[in-house]
């Protein structure tokens, strides 16, 4: 899955990076490097760029970019989501399942 | 005493935001300049402290991530350190962000640069209950490292100290080598061992630190090496170690690499970091989640730049109006001080009117500059990118553009300047040719003037409202047009750290706003001051001998007119003089020789005149208008000017339109063009751009004054 798919909360791990040309260089420069954690944060307001964490910094980067890095999710964010937002969680955990198989 | 003072060269390098520009004013204090590296205009500061006998300079490198050959920043970072050999490299590291800003640590290594890491924020690293093995992570890393918090000054003097005994090698921490996986240590010592029969090659740049950016596809390691005999050899065992390495196609060794060094970052924090782990929310989570929240983002930026120009412009009104009755007295002061001869004119009328004139957006300028600093320092800047760079990418531009655009609304001249944050060149000269259409602070005068004239009561703030908003619509389009034809398919990736929240020292935001000021004095104030006297001779020259003539004779005419009436008609008569003069001199005839060319806009010759003088600074077309009315000097009076401009049958509604629209578009003045100059680098752009805007303005004010006089016929 790639990492611009991810949801709010998502936690993930990076399996691949297409660290060719400008772009790359500085996604790798960035720490987004195979094996590297991060945690989805969130869109910005208008739907694009996002915002991550990885390696203990905020990183904010376009879809476009994010196209580039492959993630496998790891686990969620579980504390302060607000109850009314668990069942919606749920429901994405089960599309991710279905994306899977 | 002095000839003992031993000179240390020290650089600073370090990723943005981890102190280092706290840390060099911590260190040189008032001993500092500030230039440019040769070729680009990336800033370049550097200071030197006396200490303990030794002088030690500090040279502050572009702050960088990385060392790649990419950004400008990060090539004059690593060519300073292998070119110039700075005896003592000072790695500054935040010490609340180890694992990204050991990365570049790693690189530094890899040049064999004699390195002291100064541990920077090191307060809050503690305040985090964070504890960091120094000394362990001066093995691994081979390095002498010494905690410091810039800010508050603290570690300074210790670290001087390691510099010094760097300097002296007087060292206790052996070098460490960073060491890759076995395929490619093996590559890059078969790399290495053949760099090495090149000895005069070898001695410029470290054979291993070569070897590893020959793998990683280094332009300028290729460039370097390509030339000279031993590539004959280097390429056969490169190509070799590329073949047997790359799997995926384009760069995966340079992944790998990269990979490793952050396998032995990562390492090396866990080896040395104790604390508490686990999620806790920072103090930067919270802010976030209402500054940049999905709902709230868009306002919250709108309701801070609102702020921002507030306390610009209406904080800078009262100094601005100081700053226009000094240098309106000034002028009298030295008009009665000095004889009635062209002296006088040229440093009254000319250079102080014109010295003046730039003076006066001063206070705009720094308060301006005051918010946009402390905007950045806090953090929020990089928020505000991330918040509208969807509406920037759609117009092709960058988010990081949004800063130079609004700086634009001040002056053009910041505006420019601050386009440096930009690396692509197309972003940054796209960003460049659409600033002037954000209207700047000097063309307000001129909208008031003509929007008093002809625009209804209830209808002006909207009015002014609608050109401003006019100016970005047209800003937009343009950059879109750039973006997709010439400057097409060149653009930065947006790929942006956010860093975390910090209030900023009163003492860092104020340096950082003298820096700017001054850079728009330097920059602003000598361009001005020869354009003013241009202008100035333009205007005065060729002298309207006739006109002076008849002028003496109406003079005694009305000396014998009784004593009220008197100065009254002589008032009138130096007045209209002034008008005859200025349709006589250069200016005039250039007002009138372009009357053919502005007459579709609806503009007659008086006006091509107020334009051309416009050229000097926008708000001189509001004087200039006021002197071919034969008004005389209506100071900051324009009710007067109104009033004859509505007498004046030839002057309608499209017109004042067509007016507002070109006033808006066209070339800004002298000193912000050649300020553009200095920034694009090549005369192409700034013909390029003085002939864009204009084509712009004469099509967008044909386009109004037509369709209006359409509507209004």
């Amino acid at each position: 899955m790639k990492l611009a798919e991810l949801q709010r909360g998502d936690k993930a791990v990076v399996t691949s990076v297409d660290s060719s040309g400008e772009t790359g260089m500085r996604l790798i420069d960035m720490g987004l490097v195979a094996g590297a954690h991060l945690k989805f944060l969130r869109k910005a307001p208008l739907g694009d760029p996002i915002e991550i964490q990885i390696r203990g910094f905020l990183l904010a980067l376009r879809k476009e970019e994010a196209a580039r890095i492959s993630v496998e999710v790891t686990g969620h964010m579980g504390d302060g989501v607000p109850m009314g937002k668990r069942e919606r969680k749920g429901r994405m955990k089960g599309r991710r399942h279905e994306g899977k198989a | 005493m002095k000839e003992k003072l031993k000179h240390i060269k020290a650089a600073l390098a370090g990723n943005p935001n981890s102190g280092k520009t706290s840390l060099f004013n911590g260190l040189v204090g008032a001993h500092m300049k500030v230039g440019n590296w040769a070729g680009v205009t990336v800033e370049k500061f550097e200071g030197y402290v006396r200490y303990k006998g030794y002088k030690i300079t500090f040279t502050d490198l572009p702050g960088t991530y990385s060392l790649t050959a990419y950004s400008p920043e990060e090539v004059i970072a690593r060519n300073y350190i292998i070119d110039e050999k700075p005896d003592v490299v000072v790695n500054v590291v935040d010490g609340t962000n180890l694992e990204r800003n050991l990365y570049l640590t790693t690189q530094l290594m890899e040049l064999e640069a004699d390195m002291v890491m100064a541990l920077n924020m090191y307060d809050e690293v503690k305040a985090s209950g964070l504890e960091i093995d120094v000394k362990q992570l001066q093995v691994l890393f081979g390095c002498h490292i010494v905690p410091t918090n810039a800010v508050k000054k603290e570690g300074l003097n210790s670290l001087l100290d390691h510099i010094i005994r760097v300097y002296e090698k007087d060292i206790i921490v052996k070098k460490n080598k960073l060491s890759y996986d076995l395929q490619i240590e093996g590559a890059v010592d078969s790399i290495s061992n053949v760099l090495r029969e090149d000895a005069e090659l070898a001695q410029k740049y470290p054979a291993r630190w070569m070897a590893v950016k020959l793998l990683e596809a280094d332009q300028l390691v290729y460039n370097q090496v390509t030339g000279r005999a031993v590539w004959l050899n280097t390429e056969r065992v490169v190509k070799a170690a590329i073949a047997g390495n790359e799997d995926a196609p384009g760069a995966g060794l340079r992944a790998r690499i990269a990979s490793d060094r952050y396998a032995f970052v990562r390492g090396a924090v866990k080896e040395t970091v104790k604390g508490p782990l686990g999620e806790k929310k920072s103090i930067t989570d919270y802010i976030d989640a209402v500054l940049i929240n999905r709902f709230l983002g868009l306002p919250v930026f709108l309701v801070i730049m609102w702020m921002l120009f507030q306390f610009t412009f209406k904080l800078g009104e009262a100094p601005m109006g100081w700053i226009e009755s000094f240098f309106a007295w000034f002028g009298a002061v030295v008009k009665d001080s000095l004889p009635d001869n062209e002296l006088r004119s040229v440093i009254s009328d000319g250079i102080i009117a014109g010295v003046g004139g730039v003076v006066v957006f001063l206070p705009n300028i720094l308060l301006l500059f005051l918010g946009l600093t402390f905007l950045e320092a806090t953090g929020y800047m990089a928020r505000a990118a991330f918040v509208v760079d969807k509406v920037f990418h759609r117009l092709g531009l960058h988010g990081k553009s949004f800063i130079p655009m609004v700086t634009g609304f001040g002056c053009s001249v910041p505006a420019f300047m601050a386009c440096r944050t930009l690396k692509n060149r197309g972003d940054r000269l796209a960003t460049m040719m659409v600033i002037p259409f954000m209207s700047c602070g000097a063309k307000l005068p001129v909208y008031i003037l003509i929007i008093g004239a002809f625009i209804p009561e209830g209808m002006r703030g909207n009015a002014l409202f609608g050109i401003y908003l006019f100016g970005i619509l047209v800003a937009a389009l343009s950059a879109k047009l750039f973006k997709s034809t010439i400057f097409k398919g060149e653009s930065e990736p947006f790929v942006m750290e956010l860093p975390v929240y910090r209030l900023p020292t009163a003492g860092s935001i104020l340096v950082q706003m003298w820096i700017k000021a001054w850079m728009y004095l330097k920059k602003a104030g000598t361009v001005i001051l020869a354009a003013s006297v241009i202008i100035w001779f333009a205007g005065s020259y060729p002298k309207d001998t006739a006109g002076a003539e008849i002028f003496e004779g109406s003079a005694l005419e009305a000396a014998s007119l009784p004593e009220d009436e008197r100065q009254e008609a002589v008032n009138r008569l130096e007045n209209e003089l002034a008008a005859r003069q200025l349709e006589h001199s250069f200016a005039g005839r250039a007002g009138k020789a372009i009357e053919p060319v502005i007459k579709p806009l609806g503009f007659d010759w008086k006006l091509g005149v107020a334009l051309i003088a416009g050229l000097a600074a926008k708000e001189v077309v509001v004087s200039t208008m006021g002197t071919i009315y034969a008004l005389g000097d209506t100071g900051g009076d324009v009710s007067t000017l109104t009033e004859r401009l509505k007498a004046n049958p030839d002057y309608t509604l499209p017109m004042a339109l067509s007016l507002l629209v070109f006033v808006l578009l066209y070339v800004p003045c002298i000193a912000a063009t050649a300020v553009f100059h200095k920034e694009a680098g090549e005369l192409k752009w700034t013909l390029f751009y003085i002939a864009y805007s204009l084509t712009t303005a004469w099509v967008f004010a044909f386009l109004v004054y037509r369709t209006v006089l359409v509507f209004s016929a």
